[in-house]
């Protein structure tokens, strides 16, 4: 009986050691973007700060600008996030409980888009949009989100578990499929829009390639090549202020995995059993 | 009579293609389109758009291309760092086992949280902080190494073209290593508890039954997670773009340069479509080859 507990207790201690260990580079980090002796020589290794200041920070915000990334970025993520997420339900609503010629078809025509990775098909998108005159606008970043295949799919499964017989007497009731769709549809879908909006929102914050290449203008670029190009432009030394970025980029995310990290986990968990 | 029930009928149609349309038309103007059209740039020498005109020229961009060592090296680079990567499954494995075997619950939630965490960190900022981890002079590995070894350890994990896939693999299993922990232990938490059982009344012990019992049901979350680190693997780009200084050339050494920073390379900075096309239908062919072996083992041709 004893022996047990001693096991139990070894095997936390060691998971507990791991962790630290992993979490090591991020405390580092933080520590090095609060120390002004790292603004240009990498210091010895401390969790504390040398000379705690918030020196590397004034030099990141004046030397680029910031906080328009993190509108632009933000813009960006909730515009492509409720438009991914409202046509996956619109889709997924139809493919689910529709009754239609060509439904069949349509489903495999979307599924079929999993297959299609969007490097293979990035150059000419990004020549489309050079004639459209899209470029340096935000509807490449956008308009892609109408489709959210991945999405689609997930929808039809959950919906279809929604029994029929709210929606028959909603029907008797006299009311049009798009009114059922707002009015039972979605608001018994809440857990499947969280999920959604959480995938939606981890995958376009870290997006990077292609507003990469259709962004051209600083202020209008998003926080990932904002802070990259400044990452290449210091160079080697100014440790501090790029510990800053790198900080200041994770923050947004970090907050809303420690207010929500039930269920961001447990919404990783299902898609990725799912898929 | 009859008219007017098809009439109602076809009505009824139109309503469920309002919910479709906009997805029918994003998914085929902004993706089979283009897709198509690399196909056609594949075989067409196509150098500036719309300056001189494009020919057919049949499969000389793939023989250029499958001809060009920079290319090759560049396929290379991909096999090997997406092969490199998969390190993160055994380990994430052995890892989810340990949280699973966590006696007290709260604390088991706790570690799976934490362990998670890393996976949560933006892309570009785990480069900007292994940069310094890895770092040859005074990084926290090199420390790290120096003080378990006694000597001292100054190897450039990321700027020394002998060790440099070395580097970005760390990085890489750093950040990975969550998501592989995270899907093992849903998986080992679905196995049914009463094969445990029955093992532990034939005289199994714990070790025998992670072997024999655990491994065996594991085999479907394996083959998942081996899948989609394949095939994130093939499309790597932003880490090593972000590594080689925001170049596309693979830095140090050109040892880090994937297939994705190829056809980059040559869409964007030196324009040749034609080849870069040939070079984005050979990415697609090898992802697509990857996603029908994996349809074909999990069985889902079988199910329609």
């Amino acid at each position: 009986m004893k022996s047990r507990k001693i096991k139990r207790v070894l095997l936390a201690v060691i998971l507990a050691v791991l962790l630290v260990i992993i979490l090591i580079p991020l405390l580092w980090c933080v520590s090095l973007s609060f120390d002004r002796k790292a603004l240009n020589a990498l210091p010895q290794f401390s969790l504390v700060p040398h000379e705690p200041s918030m020196f590397n920070y004034k030099v990141v915000f004046n030397t680029i600008p910031l906080f328009r990334y993190y509108a632009n970025t933000i813009f960006v993520t909730a515009v492509h996030t409720f438009l991914a997420v409202f046509f996956a339900l619109a889709c997924g609503y139809a493919f689910a409980k529709g009754n239609f010629a060509g439904k069949k078809f349509w489903f495999i025509f979307m599924l079929a888009v999993m297959m299609i990775p969007f490097e293979s098909r990035m150059i000419p998108l990004y020549l489309q949009y050079k004639q459209w005159g899209l470029l340096d606008t935000y509807a490449p970043l956008l308009l892609g989100a109408c489709a959210y295949v991945y999405g689609i799919f997930f929808a039809r499964q959950n919906i279809g578990a929604i029994p029929d017989s709210l929606r028959e007497s909603a029907y008797i009731d006299g009311a049009s499929e798009w009114k059922i769709f707002f009015e039972i549809v979605i608001p018994l879908s809440k857990p499947l829009i969280a999920t959604l909006s959480i995938l939606q929102i981890l995958s376009n914050w870290n997006s990077y390639l292609w507003p990469l290449v259709v962004i051209k203008s600083q202020k209008k670029q998003v926080i990932s090549v904002g802070v990259s190009l400044f990452n290449a432009q210091q160079g080697e030394i100014y440790y501090g202020p790029r510990m800053a970025v790198a900080v200041i980029s994770a923050i947004p995310l970090t907050i809303m995995f420690l207010l929500l990290q039930k269920h961001i986990v447990q919404s990783i968990a299902v898609s990725g059993m799912k898929q | 009579m009859k008219h007017q029930t098809l009439k109602l009928k076809v009505k009824k149609q139109m309503i469920w293609y309002s919910f479709l349309i906009v997805s029918i038309l994003t998914l085929l103007i902004l993706t089979y389109i283009p897709m198509l059209t690399t196909i056609k740039y594949s075989f067409h020498d196509v150098e500036v758009l719309g300056y001189g005109d494009s020919r057919f020229v049949g499969m000389q961009n793939y023989k250029t291309i499958m001809s060009n060592a920079s290319f090759l090296k560049s396929t290379a680079n991909t096999l090997l760092l997406a092969a490199m990567s998969l390190i993160s499954i055994p380990i994430g494995f052995i890892l989810a086992t340990l949280i699973n075997n966590v006696h007290w619950r709260k604390l088991q939630s706790f570690f799976r949280v934490g362990f998670y965490f890393p996976n949560i960190i933006t892309g570009v900022s785990v480069v900007l902080i292994f940069q310094v981890v890895l770092k040859a002079n005074g990084g926290l590995l090199n420390n790290a190494l120096s003080f378990l070894t006694g000597q001292k350890v100054s190897i450039g994990w990321l700027t020394d073209s002998h060790y440099s896939r070395f580097g970005a693999t760390i990085l890489n299993v750093w950040s990975t290593l969550g998501y592989n922990m995270l899907i093992n232990l849903a998986s080992l938490q679905s196995i049914p508890g009463e094969i445990y059982e029955a093992a532990e009344v034939d005289g199994a012990n714990a070790f025998k039954r992670w072997i024999y019992i655990t491994i065996p049901q594991m085999t479907s979350c394996f083959v998942f997670l081996f899948i989609t680190s394949i095939i994130n693997g093939l499309a790597r780009f932003t880490d090593l773009f972000i590594i080689g200084g925001n170049t596309p050339i693979g830095r140090p050494g050109g040892t880090l340069q994937t297939i994705l920073m190829y056809i980059y390379q040559f869409s964007f900075e030196t324009p040749r479509y034609g080849i870069a096309s040939a070079g984005a239908m050979i990415l697609f062919l090898l992802t697509f080859g990857v996603t029908m072996v994996n349809l074909k083992i999990t069985g889902f041709f079988k199910e329609k």
